[in-house]
């Protein structure tokens, strides 16, 4: 299982594949938890690469919640909303993340609607 | 000997002994080569050895002209004999090594310079390897190595400075440190003579163990002639008790260390708080954003007397200090005749040493006081309570939810979330589960390796049996009411919880681990138990006169070796148990290295470019 450092050092695209093949290594020796977040990372790197494409700004290397954050700022609450259904995350910490990042954007009048 | 170590010899075991070993073979390594010399430093080592041999020895009687650190940006120039590298075996220092050479061959062939490398503690052949792989090996006149073991850091306090131990052991299943252990305990049994009884708990304190044996069967029947000063060798593995380091430390020196991270002795400080306003005048700009450096030991006797304290405890302590010196100093006043002066006058160095000191103590006081007051190491705290009583310790914990959502330093939740692990004798499987997922999304997926690490090493794991609680109440680990001011059971240092690894000792002293076998049987790894033949001649006679302190009776001297690392909290926690009057057993303590909660977990993380 250890081959996954090697792949998160390469820098291109390509990653996505080498994760997959990591994936396999996972499913061999029986980690359920490690196959699942893999195949998420890079669902989550081809959603990044998407939005990258839509609107031009660079989302790689940054984690789901890193990614939510920004679109939150940007106000792209369309992907916002389904990046937190698709990666189920729990409304205590998607709740915390949107005032804060509200706030980080001093965007008031949003945050006077919750 | 050699200033700045007077306190070594203060403590119970004479450790300046030891100390005077390793400089002689250090001074021995390098006066091999005749003539000025320079040496090249890495990095690592300079700490260690500066506690071993001041630079300013070096420069007078022993032909040092320069010291350099070793870096990629190659040599500065000078005109001595000799280069003397001076490295740990690691693979990307050889090449900064080979790419000095060779900057240094182009500069100019033709000045006449040996040069020599010694390696610490050991040759490793891959590192030559490599230096041959670089077409630099045959450019050294010589390869040595210097074998450094145990560095007395203080009168009673003995480490490796091997950071990384606990880490090759679990995680890379690499015991290179261990033979290194059981090597520095052999020198320690050369000269303080052969240790009666061994004991120990978990893997790696049986694999020392078996190497001691088998280093003395290789030695053959050449014994130590000493009669043994020390009486009981307690090794313990720090797997045996993975809950402890992970804690807050609320002792002085412990949160020091949390805070602040005391490196070979020195802490870094911000500068701020030690300048007065007139220096702060006087200074550049540059020299007052850099952090000022303290050494932390026994030689200054206020920090002697507050560094096990718990923090509580500590402001007393100052300002009771702070009003004794004053009244000191107005004793001027009443001094009368001559003979009154003079007294008074020769107390004076030692008062402004005082004085000095309460001042430096005061500053570091209050900057940790801000820490603690902080909210986040209050909750935290609290939390840490929480769990150690074992209160909803099944559930996933809102406190520690609530660090994830907020994005808190990551070490300080692996932290929490490794000591609910270790306290519930392993997550529910439906929790583990949905930390580590919390953790993927909130602080990138490389932390997936991160996390596995901390299953392999121990930390963190799937349901098992319940020892915890059996554990914890056998042993005493919960102290409900605790006096911070004047302790009176070890469980101080925490606040309320004694530390496991400290307790083993206890019992072992008085009544003896047979009284607890169950318990030990709980605990993870083997327990050994040994005893060394020692000749008739050379055993310690009742009563005999071996130590000055005669008068102290029949107490015994115990070394506990922490492999895996060891809190200052547990430090201070031994230091209370030798200071009991019926405990009967002084200790002198030796570790693979110092660590706190956060320095272990730092180092299992996995680094990512």
């Amino acid at each position: 299982c250890k081959i996954l450092r090697s792949y998160t050092l390469e820098h291109i695209e390509e990653r996505a594949r080498l994760l997959e093949d990591a994936t396999n290594c996972f499913h061999r020796c029986k980690n359920d938890f490690a196959v699942k977040q893999t195949e998420e990372q890079v669902k989550l790197m081809r959603i990044q690469r998407r939005l990258e494409d839509d609107s031009g700004r660079s989302y790689a290397d940054l984690s789901l919640q890193a990614t939510l954050h920004q679109l939150i700022l940007e106000r792209n609450s369309a992907w916002v909303e389904r990046l937190r259904k698709d990666f189920k995350v729990p409304d205590k910490r998607f709740w915390i993340l949107k005032i804060n990042a509200l706030a980080y954007g001093e965007d008031w009048v949003e945050l006077e609607r919750f | 000997m050699g200033s700045g170590a007077a306190h070594l010899h203060l403590g119970k075991l004479n450790l300046s002994i030891l100390r005077d070993f390793y400089r002689r073979e250090f001074l021995e390594c390098i006066d091999k080569c005749v003539g000025t010399k320079a040496l090249v430093w890495d990095d690592g080592l300079t700490g260690p050895f500066g506690l071993i041999a001041e630079a300013s020895m070096l420069k007078e009687q022993h032909e040092v002209e320069r010291m350099f650190r070793l870096e990629a940006s190659g040599l500065p120039s000078s005109n001595v004999q000799n280069i003397i590298f001076i490295t740990r075996p690691r693979l990307n220092l050889m090449e900064i090594i080979a790419q000095c050479l060779l900057s240094e061959e182009m500069k100019g062939g033709f000045v006449r310079k040996e040069f020599y490398l010694v390696f610490v503690p050991r040759k490793s052949l891959l590192c030559e390897k490599k230096l041959k792989e670089q077409g630099v090996y045959g450019s050294f006149a010589s390869v040595e190595e210097f074998n450094l073991g145990l560095i007395p850091f203080d009168s009673d306090l003995l480490s490796m400075e091997m950071e990384e131990a606990y880490r090759e052991c679990y995680l890379e299943n690499d015991f290179t440190s261990m033979f290194f252990a059981a090597q520095s305990l052999m020198t320690i049994q050369a000269l303080y003579g052969s240790i009666p009884y061994i004991y120990g708990k978990g893997d790696c304190a049986k694999q020392v163990v078996d190497m001691m044996r088998r280093m003395k069967m290789e030695m053959g029947s050449v014994e130590p002639q000493i009669t043994p000063q020390i009486d009981n060798l307690l090794i313990i593995d720090r797997t045996v008790d993975l809950l402890t380091p992970l804690l807050s430390q609320l002792t002085y020196e412990g949160l020091i260390d949390e805070v602040f991270n005391i490196t070979n002795t020195n802490v870094k400080l911000p500068p701020e708080k030690f300048t007065t306003a007139e220096e702060k005048k006087n200074a550049k700009e540059e020299s007052l954003s850099e952090p000022k450096k303290f050494i932390l030991n026994s030689a200054d006797e206020l920090y002697a007397e507050l560094r096990d304290k718990n923090f509580n405890a500590v402001g007393i302590i100052v300002s009771r200090k702070a009003k004794t010196i004053t009244a000191e100093f107005d004793e001027r006043h009443s001094a009368k005749t001559v003979g009154e002066m003079k007294q008074f006058v020769s107390k004076l160095p030692h008062l402004q040493a005082m004085r000095a000191s309460l001042g430096i103590h005061t500053s570091i006081a209050e900057l940790i006081k801000e820490f603690t007051d902080s909210d986040g190491f209050l909750d935290s705290l609290r939390c840490q309570q929480e769990l150690i009583n074992g209160i909803d310790t099944d559930k996933v914990n809102s406190y520690i939810e609530d660090c994830i959502a907020r994005q808190e330093n990551l070490t300080k939740v692996l932290r929490l979330i490794c000591i609910q692990s270790l306290c519930n004798d392993g997550l529910k499987p439906k929790v583990l589960e949905y930390y580590k997922r919390e953790i993927i999304q909130t602080y990138g997926f490389e932390h997936l390796i991160t996390l596995s690490n901390l299953e392999k090493s121990g930390f963190l794991r799937p349901h098992s049996a319940r020892t915890y609680q059996a554990v914890r109440k056998t042993m005493r680990l919960i102290v409900e009411d605790i006096n911070e001011q004047t302790p009176t059971d070890i469980a101080y240092v925490y606040s309320g919880y004694a530390p496991l690894s400290v307790r083993l000792a206890q019992t072992l002293a008085r009544p003896g681990w047979r009284s607890i076998t169950e318990v030990l049987n709980l605990l993870p790894g083997p327990k050994v138990e040994e005893v060394q033949q020692i000749p008739m001649g050379l055993r310690k006679r009742r009563a005999s006169v071996t130590s000055s302190q005669s008068s102290m009776g029949e107490q015994k001297l115990t070394l506990v070796f922490f492999l895996g690392g060891v809190t200052q909290a547990e430090v201070a926690a031994l230091r209370f148990l030798a200071q009991q009057d019926d405990g009967g057993t002084d200790y002198v303590i030796a570790t693979t290295s110092i660590i706190t909660g956060s320095r272990l977990l730092k180092a299992l993380q996995e680094k990512i470019e």
